[in-house]
């Protein structure tokens, strides 16, 4: 608590105090989130942290948990087991860090969740959290140590966090696992106890992080956020390392780099993310397959992608039956793996990526023909993509071109995925325009609206009536791609995306009618209505109007509408008999 | 104004009063009942100099053995460290002393230190002499008071002053008003501690 206080003192530090900004959280939470707990400001961030070893007789072990009373069934803790180790011998030696992404295996809530889900609305859909998954952030040790007796010194500093901000923690594990290793026990309890001194996440706020000795600045993305305007924090001032980092994203992973192997299918891979259609890569360790994968995902931003995704996957994994089985046709999600075992065991997948050794950045490997999926032999296949699909847009030969110059005129890293993020945005905005404009057209006129009767329905989605609309106001004014596009939507309006994509259309456009109903109700002279009514049916007016107040929390309505209502209300209730203003005055109270 | 960012540590035995030197600095308060501090607490405050607003970012380090391999985290790109002892525990002093060592050794060259005898409000319980403190800070070039967080004594007076003692930017006009380099320091100054 009393660093946030400090904090405020703290104004003149330039960025973190803008006007307008929302006020310190505490503030304007209800009541009973008032109170914070030790340990809640850590666990807005972190679920726990694990150290997993390698215990000779038992295998890969969950050797500490933090803080301890941090709750991990046994499933998930067998999961963080095995998904935080490299899973063949991979010959990862040194120091590796990746990601993986796993099922909670039951369900928990915070003490202040009602706060944590008040930042989680102003987030981008795509940064949202997933209730049913955690991300477990790793930093991965093997090196020779002839005192133990297996001779290596194995073991993983892991962060489990709700928050897939994937950029953020790999530089937080960067700089604490390292010392960690070096110094153990004391280290983690006073990293934990950096963590529960932090701010809230709150989205759209410059904050600041210390953790041992640095002070990590980061500004998490609002849904107001222009999309592809990056608000970058200024880091022109940027002093040594050792005492403040800026991070220009939170979430953004390196595309270029991710993509370089399959350089020449991004376009096609982007459809099939887009799609939803099984995917996997085989890489040859854990950070290139979960960055491989978190890159596929994140190309089809600001569209969430909606299937499950795992960025590391094992054979041990619990949901490996489920997913490998033979019986039904793969399932719509985006696996990464490293364990050759997966050559056979997912041979029947439509589409498979396959990654070979690092190559250095700057080296653009040479034209990759799509391969057959019949050429893909279990051991030693060559990298490339795996499939028998055909894109249904054409190929943009121009961002091929622009990027390939980039190479020749060693553009940085940083540039090359800017170019490249952006290209993917203008395509995926190309493409969802047309879908959000006719399902726009789905609202209701304003006038249809009357207080006196129950908010009007959204009209339904019709599938050839959107069809149609794609003649005069189709991806064409947008983009310059020729090519199937009409086909490319109707495979699209059969995918989970899209199915996810809409449900959560509809359910804003519910609330924004429902705000609307609410605001007409709001202006029409209720106490005038009451006393031209009957008892009951004011009576009933009244228990409709608390229940609408009770709800109207999460409404997009215009400030003061509440009040408003609260004051229709109070009114109301005050023109009754004296014996029913007591009684109706307590209802609805908690 | 050019702002500058200046990572400043304190470091010392456990129970001198490190965290209540940070609280009258930061928040003009003081709590008797403090608890000990777990890894290091971390706080900010910026504050004029001349042309120049100083944030400093402080690092309250823990005083307790079990924390003390944490330490280099915490002085390592620190522009000053403060070291604090307790007036009345000649044996403060001492672990004072290893400090000063183990930062000749392993801190970043150029950090500014000061030295603060804390708890100066309780004269009668002194077992460390104030001559004897100061001799010893002028023998390594190290800024020197007499504190008293309870009271309010000298708490301001020891960061204003290390503030005058770190390098101002102006002397390097490639790197003024674009950021610092804290290792950047011209070499006419001969008030720190190597």
């Amino acid at each position: 608590m009393s660093l946030r206080k400090r904090d405020e003192i703290d104004g003149v530090g330039g960025s973190a105090k803008l006007a307008g900004s929302p006020e310190a959280p505490e503030e304007r939470v209800p009541g009973r989130c008032l109170s914070l707990l030790p340990w809640d400001r850590f666990s807005a961030w972190l679920h726990c942290v694990c150290v997993v070893g390698f215990d000779l007789e038992l295998g890969q072990a969950v050797e500490v948990v933090y803080p301890q009373h941090a709750k991990l069934s046994d499933k998930e803790k067998t999961n963080i087991c095995y998904l935080s180790f490299p899973d063949s011998n991979s010959g990862c030696l040194g120091d590796t860090q990746f990601c993986f992404r796993f099922r909670q295996s039951s369900s928990r809530k915070l003490s202040w969740h009602c706060l944590l889900d008040q930042f989680d609305r102003d987030l981008p859909i795509y940064l949202k959290k997933d209730p049913a998954y955690y991300y477990g952030y790793v930093y991965f040790r093997q090196v020779q140590d002839k005192t133990l007796k297996r001779g290596y010194f194995q073991k993983s500093l892991v962060l489990v966090s709700k928050l897939p901000y994937i950029h953020f923690f790999h530089i937080v594990l960067g700089h604490i696992a390292p010392e960690y290793f070096e110094k153990n026990e004391p280290f983690l309890e006073a990293a934990c106890s950096d963590i529960d001194r932090w701010p809230s996440p709150v989205p759209g706020k410059t904050l600041h992080l210390p953790i041992m000795g640095i002070v990590i600045k980061v500004r998490i993305p609002t849904c107001h956020d222009k999309p592809g305007t990056t608000e970058v924090l200024q880091t022109a001032h940027q002093p040594a390392t050792q005492i403040s980092i800026a991070l220009p994203t939170i979430h953004e992973v390196d595309l270029f780099r991710c993509f370089l192997p399959v350089f020449f299918h991004i376009q096609m891979l982007w459809e099939l993310v887009l799609l939803g259609e099984p995917l996997v890569v085989m890489a040859p360790s854990p950070s290139e397959s979960s960055e491989t994968v978190l890159a596929l995902v994140s190309c089809i931003s600001p569209l969430k992608y909606y299937s499950d995704f795992r960025p590391y996957f094992t054979i041990h994994d619990s949901e490996f039956k489920e997913y490998t089985t033979r019986t039904q046709a793969p399932p719509s999600v985006i696996l990464g793996v490293t364990n050759p075992f997966f050559a056979k065991t997912l041979q029947h997948w439509p589409h498979i990526i396959r990654i070979g050794d690092i190559k250095l950045a700057g080296e653009i490997p040479k034209q990759v023909k799509v391969k057959k999926l019949k050429n893909l032999k279990t051991l030693d296949s060559k990298p490339g993509v795996y499939t028998s699909y055909k894109p249904y847009l054409n190929r943009d030969e121009d961002i091929i071109k622009q990027l390939q110059k980039g190479v020749q005129q060693k553009r940085p890293a940083e540039a090359q995925s800017i170019i490249l993020r952006r290209y993917f945005l203008e395509l995926t905005q190309s493409f969802i325009i047309p879908l959000e404009r006719y399902v726009a057209s789905l609202m209701p006129l304003q006038k249809s609206i009357s207080p006196w009767k129950s908010p009007p329905q959204l009209k339904p989605f019709n599938q050839e009536e959107f069809m149609k609309t794609l003649e005069k106001a189709g991806p064409q004014l947008t983009s310059r791609l020729k090519g199937d596009w009409i086909g490319l939507y109707r495979h699209f309006l059969k995918s989970p995306n899209f199915d996810g994509w809409f449900r959560t259309r509809r359910k804003d456009m519910t609330q924004k009618l429902e705000a609307l109903h609410l605001e007409a109700l709001c202006n029409e002279d209720l106490l005038f209505w009451s006393q031209k009514h009957s008892e009951v049916e004011t009576v009933d007016l009244v228990l409709k109007l608390k229940d609408k107040l009770a709800d109207g929390e999460n409404l997009p309505a215009k400030p003061g509408t509440m009040e408003k209502l609260q004051t229709h209300i109070d009114s109301i209730i005050l023109a009754l008999p004296e014996d029913l203003q007591g009684i109706l005055i307590k209802t609805g109270k908690t | 104004m050019a702002l500058r960012e200046l990572k400043v540590c304190l470091l010392g035995d456990t129970g001198v009063g490190k965290s209540s030197i940070v609280w009258r600095f930061v928040e003009d308060s003081f709590d008797p009942n403090i608890n000990p501090t777990i890894g290091a607490s971390f706080m900010t405050k910026t504050v004029q100099y001349q042309n120049e607003l100083h944030k400093f970012l402080i690092w309250d380090t823990a005083g307790q053995e079990r924390f003390r391999a944490l330490a280099p985290m915490y002085y390592r790109g620190s522009a000053a460290a403060i070291i604090v002892y307790d007036i009345t525990k000649e044996e403060t002093f001492s672990t004072l002393k290893n400090w000063v060592k183990e930062l000749r050794q392993h801190g970043p060259p150029n950090i500014v230190v000061a030295i603060a005898g804390n708890k100066c409000d309780l004269n009668d319980a002194r077992e460390v002499m104030e001559k004897d403190a100061k001799d010893y800070a002028d023998s390594i070039h190290a800024v020197f008071v007499e504190t008293s967080a309870k009271n309010a004594i000298n708490i301001n007076e020891l960061f204003i002053e290390i503030s005058r003692r770190i390098p101002s930017t102006d002397t390097n006009p490639s790197t003024s008003g674009k950021g610092f380099k804290l290792r950047r320091q011209p070499s006419a100054t001969k008030r720190s501690c190597c």
